[in-house]
């Protein structure tokens, strides 16, 4: 086990946490990712037992969970793997496909509402040109976000997941931040 | 006059505000002109060009004349209209373009002599002496232009952006407007209205009429209670939709916090992007007016928007008024003012059948010929059968017709086609995809026909979207047919204004005629009509009218203007969407960004990156201090530079190694696993894409490594290549910038500083000799990759680990290096170490040079095919005989200036003589005089020579000797040690 400390992918001592008004960010680094690309005649594999999902979607097991990103490619996440060599692992269980380390490429940021779907759905209009309506529980999306490339899933009507660029996540946190606290001064002032 | 009776207004609430510092009081539901006609005020600002007393002309988005400058300080905003302005309470409006005083102007000397101001002035006056235009006339003409002033301090407010779907964005939420709302979101599609208004109504709030048997305020009432219980339908109040754009996507600005008391108090406004897969034009239409001498003075206003102001908000600029019109409706405003206890002076209708509404003068087949009164209207002249009069009266109502707002429809071309039974353009082909118009938008003058309109309207985008809409039930309304006599204006000697904003009379239209500007387009830009920022909404269609008189052609044969968004003017500060400052765009920072930051070091912007640029110590003066000590300590230790930002992809799968063969020019079907080649990737048309280095960790993975620069453009290309070049190769290809951290480890003691991290390694030069990598762990476990590669020159090796450790991997290896001398450097020694080594960097690999150029021709393998192969052996290309060289100045002062265009000693410094350029230069601690890489004539067969490099912008000239780029250890020994 290396001595080395590890720093956060926004930068600061404990991973980062906003409220404003019924939306609450939070820093997850606990993820460990890893990317599954198949290579030629390779069937999909069920790492961990996630299933691999199809177009637009993600799927959620106990292990974690698997986003589709593009034809035949896919990331997998597992909360509180991050400190582990995540992507060994995956090559164990992914068989005969390209599998690549992606824990420290994203910045993750989890968004949650605590009531219901309307400031999510609030938010995502203030953030990303895409029909919320399309984005329904169970679909990931790539899409701009304040100018940056991100993934956004939607775990569940009142909550979202966002993946970002590490090397940006400051800005990409900003942005989430400052379109929470707008909306909330908006809609409470 | 004081207040009339009724209104919509909140009579229980006072607000107190100022204009041009004296208080006054209006209520809740007041615009700044309601509330200052209420207060007595006519006179709200001065005309542009003359500086004549102006007062309000319109109600609405359109209005031309009463422009304030709102709040002060920062917040101050000029141009504003008080028309729209939503009252509240400590609102401060200044007027604006006078001094030093509203009621006595300076400039109004201006007026007196307006011969020198008309119709295209900037082109004939002025002209003489010729030296004064550039020095006097066109700085005075500047400073004296525009109306209003900036404050020129940053905008403190916060602005933010938005996106928006649905089935259908409904523009405008008068009668139209709501019916097909309503029709629309009855079905349960999703559903948009949007409207400028901080009320929905339209024209209905200003009307006097029933629905059915109540109020229009009744009927909107039930409207608005059903709209806003659909979920499937979202109202926007406060919403300026000002621009149509491609495939459906419609701009708005949504005014958040503009009418709020504390405009800091969260987002000022909101851009709004919408999507709408269907969108129904319920604008409605703007009056306009008739121009006759001296029409311009405050209390002459637009019949509809006296109407208005007395219907909605309850105020009337005058106790006595008179109306001047060529159609029925202007009668309806005598009739509707009389009721609210309004003298009427008169109507004076140019039509010799005028009847009148009501209890009141008619003066039919009569004109209005002159006005009186300096800061505001006393009396009118009127003029019938050849006889004049006087009329006194404080307001003159003046309806010429309506023109429907149709601009949204122009947006991507489509024109204005001209109706003669309803003497107005109505909306055209060619306009946005799924744009329908509705309503007074569409020529429909009644309420009657603008419930209708708007219901058939939605039925019918609906039916396009598979939907079947039942007709819904629609109130008895007014629906009497307007009748109206095409009468533009009334001919005369003195000067009648047209475009109250630009200043624009009919005057200058017939000198534009008499000078040949007769094109629609030509009259534009001669006149500068149409051309403020209410675009000519009150003015454009009258101009061509009075030019098709003038030419004795048709209005349509004269010709129309098309529109460009946006429809009202919308502020800069909003369009940036609240990126602004230090959250202009994202910010890359690499994994020792803070370690780097806690050491005092500047950074400097590589792309998106922020890069330490040097790490100055105590003592240090000047950047030059840091750069050379680092660069020295780099040559005689040990150097370690955070070089993450180089593009990374992870390249895999069983044809990984064939596919780099093709995408470079030189070849790798002979890198064995364990090994890094130096690479170089050529464009489509053989021009030098981007270099770097291609690592074969495995034999069915590697990880090709590209400049910061072209991190993404080479992923894509990469991309691209995988997809649609070769999809049969069994290739997978991810980016890992991100995902590593990487350290550039450079100088003699990099292998003994390396040896004090790396776990039970052999790193030696036997087991990792020059250009080998391998995977390998360090700090007790940490999963590392250690390349052994070097862009200093020195023994140097580049060592990644996952990027939350990057930070702290540096921070060890600087403090194990201690005694090694271990010195962190930054992009400034980064690059003076690359140039007196001779390598090639961004500015080499500026899209410009070829692998010939850069020394680096024999490189492009004939052995094989790969992208740009074929092209960079074509004629032009290899005729280029410039190459790289070293230059280095002959006296150890002398600046080495990037840009710098190369000569030969002694020639004359002119284009024909370039030979070439120095694309970079430093000073080299190293060799203690200022070197530099260039692109050279014949360069290396030069070698020795003294040229010149001239850069004339700064009048330097330098004299440089050609050497080999190769300023230190030209054999390579060092690196392979």
């Amino acid at each position: 086990m290396t001595d080395l400390i590890p720093s956060l992918a926004l930068g600061g001592d404990a991973p980062r946490a906003f409220d404003a008004g019924a939306i609450h960010l939070a820093e997850n680094p606990g993820f460990g990712i890893a990317s599954v690309a198949l290579r030629r005649n390779c069937p999909p594999p069920t790492p961990f037992g996630v299933p691999l999902p199809g177009t637009a979607e993600f799927t959620e097991a106990e292990h974690g969970l698997a986003l589709w990103t593009a034809q035949n490619q896919w990331m997998l996440l597992a909360p509180g793997r991050a400190e582990e060599d995540f992507a060994g692992a995956v090559k164990v269980e992914a068989p005969g496909t390209s599998v690549t380390e992606q824990t420290d490429a994203w910045a993750v940021i989890e968004i949650r509402s605590s009531d219901g779907e309307g400031p999510i759905t609030a938010l995502l209009e203030k953030l990303v040109d895409l029909d919320p309506a399309t984005l329904g529980p169970g679909r990931v999306v790539r899409t701009g976000l304040a100018h940056q490339s991100v993934y956004v899933l939607r775990r569940n009507a009142a909550e979202l997941t966002v993946l970002g660029m590490r090397s940006a996540g400051a800005s990409l946190w900003n942005a989430l931040e400052t379109a929470a606290a707008q909306l909330a001064a908006v809609r409470y002032s | 006059m004081s207040r009339l009776d009724g209104g919509l207004i909140d009579r229980s609430r006072t607000l107190s505000f100022t204009f041009d510092g004296r208080r006054y009081v209006g209520h809740p539901g007041d615009t700044l002109a309601s509330a200052l006609l209420a207060n007595g005020v006519r006179l709200m600002g001065r005309s542009f060009k003359y500086h004549r007393p102006r007062g309000v002309l319109t109600a609405g988005s359109e209005e031309p004349s009463a422009l304030v400058e709102l709040r002060s300080g920062a917040r101050r905003e000029p141009n504003t209209k008080a028309t729209v302005t939503e009252l509240y309470d400590g609102l401060d409006a200044m007027s604006q373009n006078r001094w030093p005083s509203l009621k006595f102007d300076a400039l109004g000397v201006n007026d007196f002599v307006s011969p020198l101001f008309a119709a295209g002035f900037y082109y004939k006056t002025f002209m003489w002496p010729k030296a004064f235009w550039e020095k006097l006339y066109e700085p005075a003409i500047r400073r004296a232009a525009g109306l209003g002033r900036l404050s020129m301090e940053p905008d403190p407010d916060s602005y933010d952006k938005g996106f928006l779907h649905c089935d259908l964005l409904v523009i405008g939420a008068g009668a139209a407007g709501l019916v097909a709302a309503l029709t629309a979101a009855r079905t349960g599609k999703r559903v948009i209205l949007a409207d400028e208004d901080f009320r929905l109504g339209g024209r209905l709030l200003s009307e006097s009429h029933t629905l059915g048997d109540a109020p229009a305020t009744d009927w909107l009432a039930g409207r608005e209670a059903e709209l806003s219980s659909l979920p499937n339908l979202r109202i926007m109040r406060r919403t300026t939709v000002f621009g149509a754009y491609d495939h459906g996507i419609y701009g708005a600005v949504e005014r958040v916090g503009d009418h709020a008391p504390d405009a800091s108090n969260g987002v000022r406004q909101t851009l709004w992007r919408i999507t709408a897969r269907r969108t129904i034009m319920a604008t409605g239409a703007t009056e306009r007016h008739i121009p006759f001498a001296n029409n311009d003075r405050p209390g002459i206003m637009l019949a509809g928007a006296l109407r208005a102001y007395a219907n909605r908000w309850a105020a009337c600029p005058a106790g006595r008024v008179a109306i001047f019109t060529n159609n029925d409706d202007g009668h309806r405003t005598a009739s509707d003012l009389a009721a609210k206890g309004v003298e009427i002076a008169g109507v004076i209708d140019t039509r010799a059948d005028a009847q009148p509404l009501g209890d009141y003068p008619v003066f039919p087949g009569a004109v209005v010929t002159g006005s009186k009164g300096r800061l505001g209207l006393n009396s009118v002249e009127i003029t019938q059968e050849g006889r004049t009069q006087t009329l006194t009266c404080g307001a003159l109502g003046v309806s010429g017709g309506w023109n429907p707002n149709l601009q949204l429809a122009s947006h991507h071309r489509g024109r204005p086609v001209w109706s003669e039974e309803k003497l107005a353009f109505l909306p055209g082909e060619g306009g946005p995809r799924g744009l329908v118009p509705a309503g007074a938008a569409n020529g429909e003058g009644s309420t009657g026909g603008a419930l209708s309109s708007g219901a058939r309207a939605a039925q019918a985008v609906l039916a396009d979207l598979g939907v079947d809409a039942a007709m819904p039930e629609l109130p008895e309304a007014e629906d009497t047919p307007i009748k109206q006599s095409a009468f533009w204006y009334v001919p005369g000697t003195a000067r009648a204004w047209v475009d109250f904003q630009n200043d624009v009379t009919v005057k200058d239209i017939a000198l534009a005629h008499q000078e040949n500007m007769r094109p629609v387009e030509h009259l534009k830009r001669w006149t500068t009509l149409g051309m403020a920022t209410d675009q000519g909404k009150t003015s454009n269609v009258t101009a061509l009218a009075i030019m098709a008189e003038l030419t004795g052609r048709s209005i349509p044969e004269t010709g129309t203007t098309i529109f460009r968004p946006p429809y009202t003017p919308v502020s800069l500060g909003v369009l940036g969407g609240g990126d602004t400052g230090a959250e202009f765009r994202p910010l890359r920072l690499t994994p020792t960004h803070e370690w780097a930051k806690a050491r005092g070091a500047p950074f400097t912007e590589v792309g998106p990156w922020m890069r330490a640029q040097y790490f100055p110590r105590p003592g240090e003066t000047h950047w030059r201090d840091s750069v050379d000590r680092e660069v020295l300590a780099t040559r005689a230790g040990v150097g370690i530079c955070d070089v993450t930002t180089l593009g990374k992809v992870d390249v895999q799968g069983a044809d990984a190694l064939e596919f780099v063969n093709r995408l470079y020019c030189n070849g790798f079907k002979t890198l064995k696993v364990g090994m890094v080649r130096y690479g170089l990737m050529l464009r489509e048309d053989g021009i030098a894409m981007d270099d770097g280095t291609c690592a074969r960790l495995a034999e069915d993975h590697l990880v090709v490594t590209t400049t910061t620069s072209q991190a993404g453009p080479v992923y894509r290309h990469m991309e691209f290549a995988r997809q649609c070049l070769w999809p049969d190769l069994d290739v997978q290809l991810i980016s890992t910038t991100d995902a590593w951290a990487q350290l550039s480890v450079a100088g003699p003691h990099a292998r003994r500083l390396l040896e004090r991290v790396v776990d039970g390694v052999d790193i030696s030069n036997d087991a990792c000799p020059f250009m080998s990598c391998r995977e390998l762990t360090v700090c007790g476990g940490l999963r590392a990759r250690l390349f052994r590669i070097s862009f200093s020159g020195e023994l140097a090796y580049e060592l990644a680990v996952p990027a939350r450790y990057g930070g702290a991997l540096m921070d060890r290896l600087v403090t194990l290096g201690e005694d090694l001398g271990a010195t962190p450097y930054g992009t400034e020694a980064l690059s003076v170490l690359r140039i007196e080594k001779g390598h090639a960097a961004g500015n080499e690999l500026n899209g410009q040079t070829t692998a010939q150029m850069l020394g680096m021709g024999r490189m492009v393998s004939n052995k094989k095919d790969s992208i740009g192969a074929v092209l960079s052996r074509r004629e032009g290309l290899c005729a280029d005989r410039r190459t790289l060289v070293g230059l280095q100045a002959m006296d150890a002062g002398a600046k080495v200036t990037a840009g710098a265009h190369l000569l030969s000693d002694g020639a004359e410094e002119r284009t024909e003589m370039d030979e070439g350029w120095i694309s970079s230069a430093c000073h080299s601690p190293h060799l203690g005089v200022g070197i530099g890489l260039g692109f050279l004539e014949d360069g290396a067969r030069r070698m020795g020579e003294v040229i010149t490099a001239a850069n004339p912008l700064e009048g330097q000239s330098t004299r440089l000797r050609v050497v080999s780029p190769h300023f230190i250890d030209p054999d390579g020994g060092r690196v392979r040690d």
